[in-house]
């Protein structure tokens, strides 16, 4: 009785010290996590709320002045929409279908075990790379200069490999019971795959969408590049061979050339717009998913 | 019993029919696997193309540079015709790994907070505010990082100038933290419960649940993340010219203006002739980034080949 | 069933978005094809892109049927484009027929002379120094000058902050003031920036820096130090007596034909000059 008292003693203690240890560390973790989230909303907070209140329509698609305060930032805006819209027409069907390729019609032999690291190694190649193959190829080999086309087609490139990639691994993860249950109805492969996996695998390929469509929407070593830092200087233009700097462009522009008087005020204003069209394209993206996740929950 | 005779043209128009729609069925079936077969034939011709051309162009700089002076010379100066990169290399390397010491407990810590401790609604409001901003375009944290950062630390540190390794890597960190603590999350939601429900049965912590049970568990899951993290810093280029200062020497002390390899090439190709030996170089350049990228995906894959839960 | 009609939705808007895109292009196409002859197409220097884009704005309301494309990258741009044939004007902040700054001379090229633009060395307004010598600014940026208490300002260390190569104002600091010396490009006091702004920001940010911009960028955090006990006035830099100042040059093929004969002709007429082109702080040549 007397030797086992100073052994519970000092279980109780060494208790103690680790219920101590579990409220200290937590508490840390806390606190980190806590100074994470409070510094990136208050980031957010300021650029919103200094650029915010001055954004009228007449800034989005007003034409930009050189020489007076008051311009607007409509032809960026509208290239920044033209060739995102551009760069997924032409990269998500050529992406999503090599993706159902990979997941479905690939044998698996060693040559598509190297097709399937080459596209996820080229998934993250830093984006300056694509940048300087489009600018070889459309500003030197081409000669069409700093066109919309060109860094369309080069931002689509840069998506290819995710895209490829985020829908093959939406696709695999479909159960295979799903495929065997329409096969067995009598549906032919193609048939099983766009009307029972895809539907299925549409959460992740959405949500890989999403992702591709900021990461080019963002994306400005590529349009700087290939794209230029001017735009045609008129409203709604679809010429694919005007110059395409959109707005990521224009605020490095204004933020480093412009001379006209109300720069700073422009570059709060495009600095605010940039995050909520971010905020608002992968909202727009998910949305459909939502709703009809909502549907099914009734 | 009237119809016992065979009506044959009847017959043969619905035979004929049935023909036709497998013939339809089978046609889309043929023609979807070839325009899949055909996406996946473009993807890797146009993919190997980018990366032959890139490799093509940069090998050329070894026509007038030796590997030895491109890889471990200083000295950058093309009007003296001297292409060192060592500079760049580098300062590339330096900036990831200072940016890895500050962003990976972050938000390894972060991720733990979400994933463990952060009630339901929470957890779901977080993880959306970190998806969002993994999509914040990184020329508006390289504006930041310019009017804000920079000046802070030229107070803070009484550097002269203030632009250098230590802003470039802060800018990062902020930007890869969504990266890493999403993906991290994501590894520690792989753990089975049951893993957490025998360390409390055994009398456990929360936070030895954590450090003794989730953090092994989810090993190769985080290291996965963190060189997922390390590949976008590393090619992160815009946001990176606008604080580090962009002058060709080492930036050992953190605060000395420097350059790395994004950087360098950006302020660059714009001012040379597209056959001279500088662009040349700065093909080289991209090349070796995309070699780098490449061989952090490979170690990735290697890991998951390792397996654990969160494979 | 819903998941399926959603799926099929999104195939018919990208479907339907395809084949409306099919029908833009084809008439853009056309009507490419009826004005290719009055097409300008200017690259080059991001320093005159203000002067050229107002100019191209004004000129498209005179001349409807013509149609310009303006674009900035960097004065070498300027020539090198003209000489591939990918622009027909180039603009460039020196006489890229002549061998500048370590570029070379571009044969063939028609250099036309649109504007005298005025630069200053400039210091944060919180600098009490203001005037410099150009032997104190070659010594300052060679690195012989490392205090500025040894020109009279503060006890801090001079932070020196040039533009990176290829810049148009980097090529006329060097040949106006530098004047043979070389820059000392290494250092922990010692930055590159990419622009302009870049510049006016970094000085303004930085209360013992010291740099150099177009004089049209002074404003706001910084002043424009006097040259030789010259101040930075465009009055003086048209008068000669302040030294730092270059000229603008627009770069055609061989002489100007048709459509860019007509605009360089717009740039030069005195409406322009006198107007917009003195608003944007540059100098009338004529």
């Amino acid at each position: 009785m007397n030797n086992q008292a100073p052994g519970l003693h000092g279980k109780m203690s060494r208790l103690r010290i680790r219920r101590l240890m579990n409220r200290l560390v937590l508490s840390i973790i806390s606190i980190i996590s806590a100074t994470v989230f409070l510094i990136i909303l208050s980031l957010l907070y300021m650029i919103v709320r200094k650029g915010l209140p001055d954004i009228d329509i007449h800034f989005l698609i007003g034409l930009p002045e050189e020489i007076d305060a008051g311009g607007g930032v409509g032809p960026f805006l509208w290239n920044s929409i033209y060739i995102l819209v551009l760069s997924l027409l032409l990269s998500l069907p050529i992406g999503i279908g090599a993706g159902i390729f990979l997941a479905e019609y690939a044998p698996n032999n060693r040559i598509m075990e190297w097709v399937r690291a080459a596209i996820e190694s080229l998934a993250s190649v830093p984006s300056i790379v694509f940048g300087l193959f489009g600018y070889a190829l459309f500003v030197e080999y081409f000669q069409i200069g700093v066109t919309i086309l060109g860094a369309s087609i080069t931002l689509a490139l840069l998506n290819l490999p995710v895209l490829a990639r985020v829908s093959e691994e939406a696709i695999t993860a479909v159960p295979s019971t799903w495929r065997e249950a329409s096969f067995a109805l009598g549906a032919t492969k193609a048939q099983t795959i766009v009307k029972t996996v895809l539907p299925a695998a549409m959460k992740g390929i959405l949500t890989g969408i999403s992702l591709v469509a900021c990461r080019a929407f963002g994306e400005s070593a590529i349009i700087l590049l290939v794209g230029g830092t001017s735009s045609s200087g008129e409203m709604w233009d679809f010429h694919l061979l005007s110059e395409g700097a959109t707005l990521p462009v224009h605020l490095w522009y204004i933020q480093s050339e412009a001379l006209v008087a109300d720069a700073q005020q422009i570059a709060q204003k495009t600095s605010a717009l940039l995050v909520l069209l971010v905020l608002f394209l992968s909202f727009i993206i998910r949305f459909p998913l939502w709703l009809s996740q909502r549907k099914k929950r009734y | 019993m009237e119809k016992l005779s065979p009506d044959w043209t009847e017959a043969t128009r619905l035979l004929t029919a049935q023909r036709q729609r497998w013939t339809t069925k089978y046609r889309f079936d043929r023609l979807f696997r070839f325009f899949c077969l055909t996406s996946i034939v473009f993807l890797i011709v146009v993919l190997s193309a980018i990366v032959l051309f890139v490799s093509k162009t940069g090998l050329l700089v070894f026509r007038d540079v030796s590997p030895w002076e491109f890889f471990f010379s200083s000295r950058w100066d093309p009007e003296h015709h001297r292409y060192g990169a060592a500079v760049f290399i580098t300062g590339t390397l330096y900036v990831t790994f200072v940016t890895l010491l500050i962003a990976t407990p972050i938000s390894i810590s972060t991720a733990v907070f979400i994933a463990e401790m952060a009630p339901p609604r929470l957890q779901q409001w977080l993880r959306t505010l970190l998806d969002l901003l993994v999509g914040i375009p990184s020329i508006v944290y390289g504006y930041l990082g310019a009017t804000l950062l920079v000046p802070w630390i030229r107070k803070l540190t009484g550097a002269p100038v203030g632009d250098g390794i230590l802003a470039a890597a802060i800018v990062l960190s902020m930007m890869i933290l969504p990266t890493i603590t999403r993906i991290t999350d994501d590894a520690l939601c792989a753990v089975p419960n049951e893993w957490r429900e025998a360390n409390y049965a055994l009398g456990g912590t929360k936070i030895e649940m954590i450090s003794k049970i989730l953090l092994p568990a989810a090993k190769s899951g985080i290291a996965a993340a963190v060189i997922l993290g390390m590949a976008r810093a590393i090619g992160e280029t815009m946001a990176v010219v606008m604080v580090i200062g962009n002058v060709a020497q080492w930036g050992f002390d953190l605060v000395t203006p420097s350059s790395v390899l994004t950087s360098h090439i950006v302020m660059q190709i714009l001012n040379v002739d597209f056959q001279s030996t500088t662009n040349h170089a700065l093909y080289m350049m991209a090349l070796l980034l995309l070699f780098i990228s490449i061989s952090f995906i490979m170690m990735i894959r290697r890991l998951r080949l390792k397996g654990g839960p969160s494979s | 069933m819903k998941r399926s009609t959603l799926w099929k939705r999104v195939i018919s808007a990208v479907l339907s978005s395809t084949l409306l895109l099919g029908a833009a292009l084809a008439t853009e196409h056309r009507a490419d094809a009826a004005e290719v002859s009055g097409k300008i197409v200017i690259a080059g220097s991001t320093a005159l892109l203000p002067l050229t884009q107002q100019a191209a704005k004004e000129f498209k309301k005179s001349h409807p049927k013509v149609k310009i494309v303006v674009s900035g990258s960097s004065s070498i741009a300027g020539p090198q484009s003209v000489t591939k044939g990918v622009a027909t004007i180039g603009a460039c902040d020196w006489d890229a027929t002549k061998a500048v700054g370590g570029f070379p001379a571009y044969k063939g090229l028609k250099a036309y002379k649109i504007a005298k633009i005025p630069f200053a060395v400039i210091v944060n307004k919180g600098n009490p120094v203001s005037n410099l010598s150009v032997e104190q600014i070659q010594d300052i940026y060679e690195g012989k000058i490392k205090n500025w208490k040894q020109l009279g300002g503060k006890d801090e260390e001079i932070v020196v902050i040039n533009r990176a190569k290829g810049s148009g104002t980097r090529v006329n600091f060097e040949d106006k003031i530098m004047d043979g010396h070389m820059i000392k490009t290494t250092g922990d006091n010692y930055k590159e920036v990419q622009k302009s702004g870049d510049m006016v920001n970094a000085v303004a940010s930085n209360p013992n820096a010291i740099g150099f911009v177009d004089l049209a960028y002074v404003k706001g955090g910084i002043k424009a130090v006097s040259i030789n006990g010259v101040k930075a006035t465009t009055a003086n830099a048209k008068s000669g007596k302040y030294i730092f100042y270059g000229y603008g040059y627009l770069l055609t093929k061989g002489e100007a034909k048709g459509a860019d004969k007509a605009f360089i002709d717009y740039i030069l007429s005195k409406k322009f000059q006198n107007g917009s082109l003195k608003k944007l702080k540059f100098i009338p040549v004529k």
